[in-house]
C-alpha cells in the first residue's frame, strides 16, 4: 500500500485496497465534474488516470473547475489539469489525450471505467455507446443548480443512458457552481469505487436523485 | 394502491411537494395525467412538460416505472393505478 493512504486503510479490506490501486480511470471531459473526479480518483490512490478534452480553459471556468487558475486561459484543459495533479508528486499516473469524445475514440485497453465529466446530454449519448461497445462501465452525472443525478450503466445493463434522459437536452446553458458540483463529482466517485470494488449496495438499475436545497438524496428505480 | 407521482428538483421546489397519489377508475394517458396535475397545481405540470404544439418539452423527462415516455408512447402512454410516473427536469451540466 502506497504510505500516504494509510488513513483510508480501515476502509477497506485488503483485497480492496490492492483493486483500488490498481484502477485505470478514464475521465471524459475535463470541466467542473471531471477536475472534481481527478482530484478525487488522486486522493484515494487509483493506478491511473486518462483525461479527455478538447477544449482550451476559458474565464467562466474557473467558478467550479479546480485544476485551472487564471494563468490557464487560453491552454488546453488536459494539458494544464494534468501539469496541476502532476504537481503534487503522488504516486497516480496521469495521461492527458486533447481529443474530443466521438465515436472514433479509441478507448486505452486496461480501463476499468468510464466516469462522465460532460456537460450535455448530445455528447453523453456518445460516450454511454463508446462505453457499450468496449464492454465497460459507465457512471454518469449531471449537475445544474443545486440538483444533480448520478446513474451508473454496467456492460450488461439493458437500460441505456439514452433509455432514461433521451429528450434531456435544452437551450439555456446550466448553472453550475462549485459546492454543488464537488458534491456530485465526490458521490459519483464513491458510486464507482463501491462498484469496482465490490461493495453490496452498489447503484443498480437505480438513478441517484441529489436536491442540496432540501438536503436530500433519493434513489429512483428505473426497472 | 393508487397511481404514484413523483416530483424532483424544482418541480418539487417551485410547487412545495414531492408529489400526489391519484385513485383511479381506470387507465388514463399521460396527456390526461398533466391535464389532471394542473387542475391541482394551476397550469404547471402543462407549462413545463409540454410546446405550444402539444409536444412534449425539451429538458423534461417523464418516466414510467422508471423508462422514459419518449420510448414508449409518448403521451399517449397509459397510466393506472400502481404505476409510478416519476417528473423532474434533469440536471445537464457539468
Amino acid at each position: 500500500m502506497k504510505d500516504y493512504l494509510k488513513r483510508q486503510e480501515k476502509l477497506f479490506t485488503e483485497k480492496q485496497q490492492q483493486q483500488l490501486e490498481k484502477l485505470n480511470i478514464m475521465i471524459a471531459g475535463t470541466g467542473g465534474l471531471g477536475t472534481n473526479q481527478a482530484l478525487q480518483l488522486q486522493r484515494v490512490g487509483v493506478n491511473k488516470i486518462y483525461l479527455y478534452d478538447y477544449d482550451q480553459v476559458e474565464i467562466t471556468n474557473l467558478n467550479r473547475q479546480l485544476c485551472y487558475g487564471k494563468k490557464d486561459i487560453g491552454r488546453p484543459k488536459v494539458e494544464a489539469a494534468a501539469e496541476f495533479l502532476k504537481e503534487f508528486d503522488l504516486e497516480t499516473e496521469i495521461v492527458a489525450r486533447n481529443e474530443k469524445i466521438s465515436m472514433a475514440t479509441k478507448i486505452p485497453e486496461n480501463i476499468d471505467i468510464i466516469f462522465d465529466g460532460m456537460d450535455n446530454f448530445e455528447s453523453r449519448f456518445i460516450l454511454d455507446q463508446l462505453a457499450l461497445e468496449n464492454e465497460l462501465p459507465f457512471i454518469h452525472a449531471g449537475i445544474e443548480g443545486f440538483f444533480a443525478q448520478i446513474m451508473l450503466v454496467l456492460p450488461e445493463s439493458e437500460l441505456r443512458l439514452k433509455d432514461v434522459f433521451a429528450g434531456s437536452d435544452k437551450k439555456e446553458t446550466p448553472a453550475v457552481f462549485s459546492p454543488a458540483v464537488t458534491v456530485t463529482a465526490s458521490v459519483q466517485v464513491l458510486e464507482a469505487l463501491k462498484y469496482l470494488l465490490e461493495f453490496d449496495n452498489y447503484l443498480k438499475n437505480q438513478l441517484l436523485h441529489i436536491d442540496l436545497l432540501s438536503s436530500q438524496m433519493e434513489k429512483i428505480e428505473l426497472k | 394502491m393508487a397511481l404514484i407521482v413523483k416530483f424532483y428538483s424544482l418541480f418539487k421546489i417551485n410547487l412545495k411537494s414531492p408529489g400526489v397519489e391519484y385513485e383511479l377508475e381506470g387507465e388514463i394517458t399521460i396527456f390526461r395525467l398533466i391535464k389532471k396535475l394542473d387542475q391541482d397545481f394551476n397550469g404547471y405540470f402543462s407549462q413545463k412538460l409540454l410546446e405550444s404544439d402539444g409536444s412534449i418539452a425539451p429538458g423534461s423527462i417523464i418516466l414510467v416505472n422508471g423508462h422514459n415516455v419518449i420510448h414508449l408512447e409518448g403521451l399517449e402512454t397509459k397510466i393506472d393505478n400502481q404505476d409510478i410516473v416519476t417528473l423532474f427536469p434533469p440536471s445537464a451540466g457539468g
